[in-house]
């Protein structure tokens, strides 16, 4: 198949650059997610994501003067820097809100009460007063200021480590895990039978059946949390694992029959026709023939079932609850949200703390999948 | 640890009991009630191949109906009543004329069908069109990984993605949002005329070309088929007419519309548009399931037919809409239903950017306003029972198909 | 069988991983707190090996806060309280009643939707001598006592909802610097408000921050500053009225509230951004312009947790503070406040239930909050020095000296409408509807 584009450079190269601007349009959104999570609230807000990798000349929010006073020559001065990272260049500062760059570094800017504040270039401040400063409100700094680039872990510590009530992301994490990995292999077993029996065994009102299954695809979640946490509770499972284990597959499976059944049909026929002529019952042909041969369509599925189980809230809020035990990653993530949701560092941290996994799991299995789809080209 | 032994446990247990059930089931069967062998072997055979497939079918079943069916019928029976103080009284088709009573069922309704035109179409489209691609070079898994990842991000963390994406700041202040920065950058000169006007004419344009080729050869086959088959071939027709004349008078729209240029927009509260904002991100997040699936099929085409028309002379072009599309037709459906009833139940998206306000208002996200904020389950229940309405003509076809598959 | 021991082993994960015994913040005994009250229910109240369930709208920081009061209600009475609560906790608690998986208490701020709720029957009635202590003992104490009264499932009125933790709205919050910087003084009139805004427009300056945004909430922030408006432009009976429908949604008083609000907010030069960016700027960043050089905006109007989005180490009192959202001069209307509460409800009775809602009455279960930060009570036992800082000691004050409380009004009306139509009919409104137009639609969606 290579050799069609082979034959024409300007063909490969059209492919080449077509590939990589689709690439680029889907993977601009998360990478500028990506970038803002190492990034400061402050820098967030003041910079595109994109100048993040070169030095930004911005307003910055104003600094109180604060540091321990030095009586010197009659005057009392307080000296300090305004930031605690070297490289910052001030271009202009001030003293109040309604001037912010009235003054060029190394200026001398004169306050009432005879109090004088100086601010060098590099962000070094002194505050001359000839009365102690003690129990005063020391003026604000306001700076225009080149900063370099920076980049920092610190949002991701807050979010994993940020001691919010007992709510520990780590126990979040297992809950998910706890969820997610039975809630993917339970309903592609079932699913898988039942699709074995939709493809290519005989019986009175399979059509009928087929078309169920493709109507029950479009119910809506929504519309059966009611009637179905009354089942639970009726019968004595409740809120818990087992519930929303149960949950979870029955809501995979109307997909995963149709994926695995349109699959399964069009496997060759007459591999199984020749196994029946030999006397293998259906049972055994599903052993031995579909489900090898079925590999890539479940391992795909497997894949999406995992995704979705894993990013659910709706049905974890549901069926499993949300005490600290139970709380499950997204759950957690957005609780976090609700409570510091203005700030662009926690959101992007945590949305990305919440896709490791699932990208993990792609990456890991991405190879597999491949692997799998290729062999599945038996057609 | 208790919690991973006891997940442990319930795979062990949940997958044992599967594959113990299927097994010591079909052991039953061909032993224990219809022994093949004996007097009556061939008719205690026939009857055993009678009883397996619903061996086979029996838990999926049980789930289903369970957790679909069920529900299904507890709604449609909720949708005929009204909750006063607790109490369910009957009241007909109450709830569905107060719906219909509705400006926003109308809006949701208008927003849906437009949103089931949209997405489907381009994320099947973008999704064939990076699986055909990507099979062709040397870098196609990595660009495949990249494609697919938005697969792997929740709803939450997709919605905040797109709103750093949307993000608007007051002119003068240094933007976040990248469209907004893009779009600052176009100031009405040559460049901005190239991209903003030219290209998405001739995009549209070129749409329109696409749709009427389609719709000519339905025009040529009408006189193929049965009643049933002509009366689609027509419907596809106008359908497909409406479309084009559609795009056609968009690219027109495109070429001559007044751009506010040199001012930051409010992506999500323009009128009418805002909507598709919110369709790119769940075409974002599907593409990737379109591709997989897609590029899986493509794989599936024969060498030999290409091979054939490689001799035969036929350029990429024809090989791969000529050649291999119409071999995945079927896949080209099972994804394109796929994500029609993915958009038919989208409400996260919805709920997240814009809470259906500004006239975004969706089907799925109209129903939950009213199951859960309003709690008002009897109009609930009837904007639920549309949305199972809607999903009828993609029922008919899959069993079209089916029975089409059987022969 | 299967069934029952998965039940067993979950259960069991579950009490293995949920006992987490909290540290008493205060040690007691110390301090100016009641400790007389925390006492005389510890004496009261032996409830050892019990425990209840209880489902909050507190998250994040506020969970962190809830649980330090509640350690002190373990620690008194013996009955361990789970605690719990999630984004979209009002869907939740209607889900969890309809099925019949209930928490045994639930605290809401919506007083509506406990209405909803104890109208079909899912709530138990806390009692005639409840009430009457409420009456007795909270400032304003009938207008509490009536928030928490509700239609039963039999159509009695009886008090449902035990009012814990209010929150003042009718604040205006600014920088003090930037006010002294440009030498503005703190209105104390709505006729010195606008001329006010009118001066720092003809200084250059913008006076106002408005953010409507709240994602699926978007338009709550507008409906806090109509029902300031109401408060401020109509007496209280008409506002009750209004809540109740009673007064039609598009009638005339109402209708020239909202252009109050309008007047503010759909004025280019008053806003931060434009009025264009009023409805999809997010109400959390939009505190933000206070605080930018040269500010972005002078005021903003908002409740009183908005400082949690203040930036990084803002200083309440210094670098923000807050003053109250004035009445007009011109209107013999006194001094009206709105406010907002959060509301205790039992919906599994027990004995360790009832001995939470006691527990909520004595003056310590109040202290042990307000001594933190984020809690203003309206309790008349409680000792104000407790107050965690002077802003919240101030909002207490405001509180006291209000000659009108009243409840936020969206949360009384009807959930299709306080969490519906009348907000997206506030952003329909700051997107260029007129305010009839706005109101008529509003009033339509009134459920019958």
């Amino acid at each position: 198949m290579e050799n069609i584009a082979g034959k024409k450079p300007a063909l490969t190269w059209a492919v080449h650059i077509s590939v990589g601007l689709l690439v680029l349009l889907w993977v601009i959104p998360t990478i500028g997610l990506l970038v803002s999570s190492f990034r400061s609230g402050d820098q967030i807000v003041s910079s595109g994501w994109w100048n993040a990798l070169f030095t930004q000349e911005q307003q910055m929010s104003p600094i109180r003067v604060e540091g321990a006073e030095v009586a010197k020559d009659g005057v009392f001065v307080v000296e300090g820097r305004l930031f605690g990272t070297d490289g910052v260049t001030v271009s202009a500062w001030g003293t109040s809100s309604r001037e912010p760059t009235a003054y060029a570094p190394g200026d001398t800017a004169s306050l009432d009460d005879g109090i004088s504040v100086t601010v060098q270039a590099d962000g070094a401040y002194a505050l001359t007063s000839p009365v102690t400063t003690e129990g005063m409100r020391l003026p604000r700094i306001f700076t225009t200021a080149a900063t370099p680039p920076e980049f920092s872990t610190a949002n991701y510590n807050l979010v994993l480590f940020s001691p919010l009530a007992g709510q520990s992301i780590f126990q979040a994490f297992m809950n998910t895990a706890t969820v997610a990995i039975p809630a993917t292999i339970i309903p592609i077993l079932i699913a898988a039978f039942a699709a074995y029996a939709l493809a290519w065994m005989e019986f009175p009102g399979r059509a009928l059946l087929i078309a169920a299954i493709v109507g029950l695809l479009v119910v809506p979640l929504q519309l059966a949390l009611i009637p179905l946490l009354q089942i639970h509770n009726a019968i004595g499972i409740g809120k818990g694992y087992l519930g929303i284990w149960l949950a979870h597959t029955g809501f995979g499976l109307p997909l995963a029959i149709y994926l695995l059944r349109n699959y399964m049909v069009g496997l060759p026929k007459d591999i199984i026709e020749c196994a029946k002529v030999d006397g293998a019952t259906d049972f055994q042909i599903f052993t031995k023939i579909i489900l090898p041969l079925s590999f890539p369509a479940l391992a795909s599925f497997a894949i999406f079932q995992f995704l979705w189980t894993w990013n659910d809230l709706l049905v974890a809020l549901v069926f499993l609850g949300t005490s600290n035990d139970q709380q499950v990653l997204t759950g957690n993530i957005v609780n976090l949200m609700g409570s510091r949701g203005g700030d662009w560092e926690i959101l992007s941290a945590s949305a990305f703390v919440s896709i490791a996994v699932p990208l993990i799991v792609f990456f890991a299995m991405q190879k597999y999948l491949v692997r799998g789809l290729l062999a599945g080209s038996v057609k | 640890m208790e919690q991973a032994f006891l997940a442990l446990l319930t795979i062990v247990i949940g997958v044992g009991g599967c594959v113990g059930y299927f097994w010591l089931s079909n052991i039953v069967l061909d032993k224990a009630i219809f022994p093949v062998g004996g007097p009556n072997a061939n008719r205690n055979i026939t009857r055993a191949n009678a009883v397996r497939p619903w061996l086979f079918l029996l838990p999926a079943v049980l789930a289903l109906g369970l957790y679909l069916a069920y529900p299904v019928f507890a709604t449609a029976w909720l949708s005929l009543n009204r909750n006063e103080a607790g109490e369910l009284v009957f009241v007909g088709f109450d709830n569905y004329r107060q719906m219909l009573g509705e400006d926003k069922f109308w809006e949701s309704l208008r927003n849906n069908a437009i949103w089931l035109i949209v997405v489907p179409a381009m994320a099947t489209a973008f999704g064939l069109l990076a699986a055909q691609l990507t099979d062709r070079i040397r870098w196609g898994n990595i660009a495949k990984s990249m494609i697919f990842m938005p697969m792997a991000i929740s709803f939450v963390g997709a919605s905040v993605i797109w709103k750093l994406i949307y993000d608007t700041r007051e002119a003068g202040q240094t933007q976040i949002g990248i469209l907004n920065a893009i779009w600052l950058k176009f100031d009405g000169g040559a460049g901005s005329f190239l991209l903003l006007r030219v290209l998405p004419a001739l995009i549209l344009l070129a749409g329109a070309a696409a749709i009427l080729w389609v719709v000519w050869g339905q025009v040529r086959a009408l006189s193929d088929g049965g009643t049933m088959a002509k009366a689609l071939r027509v419907l596809g027709i106008v359908v497909g007419a409406w479309l084009a004349y559609v795009a056609v008078s968009w690219g027109f729209g495109a070429a001559t519309a007044q751009l506010p240029y040199g001012q930051p927009q409010f992506w999500l509260q323009i009128p009418f548009w805002n909507n598709f904002f919110l369709m790119a991100v769940l075409i974002w997040l599907q593409t990737g399931f379109a591709m997989v699936i897609l590029s899986a099929a493509l794989r599936g085409v024969p060498e030999d037919t290409i091979e054939a028309a490689i001799i035969d002379g036929a350029n990429p072009f024809q090989i791969f809409f000529k050649i291999k599309v119409p071999q995945i037709m079927g896949t080209i459906v099972v994804v394109w239903t796929t994500i029609t009833i993915t958009v038919l139940k989208v409400f996260d998206i919805v709920r997240a950017m814009s809470g259906g306000q500004q006239e975004t208002q969706v089907l799925a996200n109209y129903m939950y306003d009213k199951l859960f904020v309003a709690v008002d389950w009897g109009v609930g229940s009837a904007s639920a029972m549309v949305i199972l309405l809607l999903v009828t003509p993609i029922l008919v076809w899959n069993v079209y198909n089916a029975r089409k598959e059987m022969r | 069988m299967k069934s029952k021991l998965y039940v067993s082993a979950a259960a069991l994960a579950i009490f293995a991983g949920g006992a987490h015994a909290q540290d008493l913040k205060f040690p007691v005994g110390e301090g100016a707190f009641n400790w007389d009250s925390y006492k005389a229910f510890d004496e009261a109240t032996n409830l050892e090996g019990q425990s209840i369930s209880l489902f909050g709208p507190w998250r994040g920081e506020d969970q962190v806060l809830v649980e330090t009061m509640l350690a002190y209600f373990t620690a008194a009475s013996g009955v361990a309280v789970n605690y719990s609560s999630s984004e979209g906790y009002e869907q939740q608690i209607i889900i969890d009643a309809e099925a019949g998986s209930p928490p045994d208490v639930a605290v809401l701020p919506q007083p509506g939707l406990i209405a909803d709720l104890a109208g079909k029957g899912f709530i138990t009635p806390l009692g005639a001598e409840t009430a009457q202590w409420l009456t007795d003992n909270y400032g304003a104490g009938a207008s509490w006592a009536a928030l928490g009264t509700a239609k039963g499932k039999d159509g009695a009125e009886a008090l449902f909802a035990f009012p814990y933790k209010a929150d003042v709205k009718s604040l205006v919050w600014y920088s003090p610097e930037n006010f002294e910087d440009a030498g503005y003084a703190v209105p104390t009139t709505m006729e010195d408000l606008k001329a006010l805004t009118d001066k720092i427009v003809a200084d250059g300056g913008t006076p106002w921050c408005i953010g409507l945004g709240s994602g699926g909430a978007t338009g709550w922030p507008a409906t806090d500053w109509v029902e300031d408006m109401m408060l401020r432009t109509q007496p209280p009976s008409v506002y009750d009225a209004w809540v109740k429908n009673e007064l039609p949604f598009n009638s005339p008083e109402v209708v020239a509230a909202i252009d109050e609000f309008g007047a503010f907010a759909k004025n280019d030069a008053y806003v931060q951004g434009g009025a264009a960016a009023v409805a999809s700027t997010d109400f959390r960043d939009s505190p933000k312009g206070l605080f930018s050089s040269p500010p972005g905006c002078y005021m903003h109007r908002q409740a009183s947790f908005i400082p949690s989005f203040f930036p990084e180490g803002t200083e309440l009192g210094t670098d923000a503070d807050f003053f109250y959202f004035p009445a007009y001069a011109g209107k013999d209307l006194g001094q009206p406040v709105l406010g907002a509460g959060t509301l205790a409800f039992i919906m599994k009775d027990s004995e360790a239930a009832r001995a939470f809602i006691e527990w909520l009455k004595t003056p310590i279960a109040h202290e042990v909050w307000m001594a933190q930060t984020g809690f203003v009570t309206p309790h008349k036992a409680v000792n104000t020095e407790l107050y965690g800082s002077a802003a919240l000691k101030k909002q207490g004050e405001i509180l006291a000296n209000a000659t009108t409380f009243r409840f936020d009004g969206s949360d009384l009306m009807p959930g299709a409408v306080g969490a519906g139509s009348f907000w997206t009919g506030m952003v329909d409104y700051v997107g260029g509807k007129s305010a009839q137009e706005v109101a008529d639609t509003i009033q339509s969606s009134w459920p019958k």
